[in-house]
């Protein structure tokens, strides 16, 4: 059995550390800022689905979420089904008249949008990289 | 069958008294107020890390694993996600102290603990992120527990130095008194 030398002799004495002890603080407070640095980075760059009614923001998932996401949103004339999976989003059910929101069927670029305009209903996807080509859409 | 030694039933009753007192302090943990659902103090990693520095990695490891078994059949979580998390965190944190504790020349049980507590948070995230919740959000939250992790395991270590310290101390007193 391995057992090395214990020098403390209080308890506030004891906070202070070893050399080794600094070097690895050092190192592990190092690794956490380049993971915040990272987990930053990518928080900016993923695409978000945000579903508002009128100026509401209702609610905010990845659009590349790993598991299928069913938000109802309530809007003026009833509900609007909204679907997330696969790095995709559409409307499967909207109480309004026309469907047209549900027949414009799936959406996975920054930038796109499904708008329910009876139900006042927004579903867009935001992200870092502004969707020149939805604009040329 | 061999009757074990005197010096080897001390080192096992010993055992068992930390495993007891890890024990306590995993339920007195789980029911005190915490800062998230994630975050612990670590308290029972205190008594791993003195079993660690005097007893040796067996023990620590296999102590480790008994504590999260009993407060997890105590508190009725034995094989729930909670009990998964706190399993897989607690093995990661427990190996990779003594990984820290064996090959870091010259460490002392706060670069330990430090490890420990920083590994211990980061597993939990992982075993949360990829399996129960699986929302890649959540990682969101890492970095400041991380640092929360960083204050309490330095602290912990302490804790368990000073403690170490002081039974090294009533050991060698009993020792001499013995002689």
């Amino acid at each position: 059995m391995r057992v090395k030398a214990i020098s403390s002799t209080g308890l506030l004495h004891g906070l202070h550390g070893r050399p080794s002890d600094y070097v690895l603080l050092l190192l592990v407070l190092l690794a956490i800022g380049m993971a915040a640095y990272q987990l930053r980075h990518d928080a900016g760059s993923t695409p978000m689905v945000h579903i508002y009614h009128a100026q509401t923001l209702l609610a905010t998932y990845p659009l590349q979420s790993k598991q299928a996401i069913h938000f109802i949103a309530h809007g003026d004339v009833g509900t609007s089904e909204v679907w997330i999976e696969r790095g995709k989003v559409r409307i499967i059910h909207s109480s309004c008249r026309t469907k047209a929101c549900v027949l414009s069927g799936e959406h996975h670029r920054i930038g796109d949008m499904i708008a329910c305009v009876p139900n006042r209903i927004l579903v867009t996807i935001e992200g870092k990289q502004h969707a020149l080509d939805a604009i040329s859409q | 069958m061999m009757r074990p030694e005197p010096q080897q039933l001390q080192q096992q009753a010993r055992w068992l008294a930390f495993l007891l007192l890890a024990s306590g302090l995993h339920i007195f943990e789980s029911a005190m107020p915490s800062l998230g659902p994630w975050f612990k103090l670590g308290l029972a990693n205190i008594v791993t890390l003195i079993v660690l520095a005097t007893m040796g990695v067996r023990y620590a490891l296999a102590l480790a694993l008994a504590r999260i078994i009993i407060g997890a059949l105590l508190l009725g979580t034995l094989l729930t996600p909670t009990f998964i998390v706190s399993l897989v965190a607690t093995l990661s944190a427990a190996s990779v102290m003594v990984v820290v504790w064996r090959y870091v020349p010259n460490v002392s049980l706060l670069g330990v603990s430090l490890c420990a507590a920083v590994v211990h948070m980061a597993a939990q995230f992982w075993v949360v992120g990829a399996w129960i919740i699986q929302q890649e959000v959540l990682y969101q939250l890492l970095p400041p527990f991380l640092l929360l992790a960083c204050v309490t395991g330095w602290l912990n270590g302490s804790l368990a130095r000073y403690m170490v310290a002081q039974l090294q101390v009533r050991d060698g007193e009993y020792i001499a008194s013995k002689k």
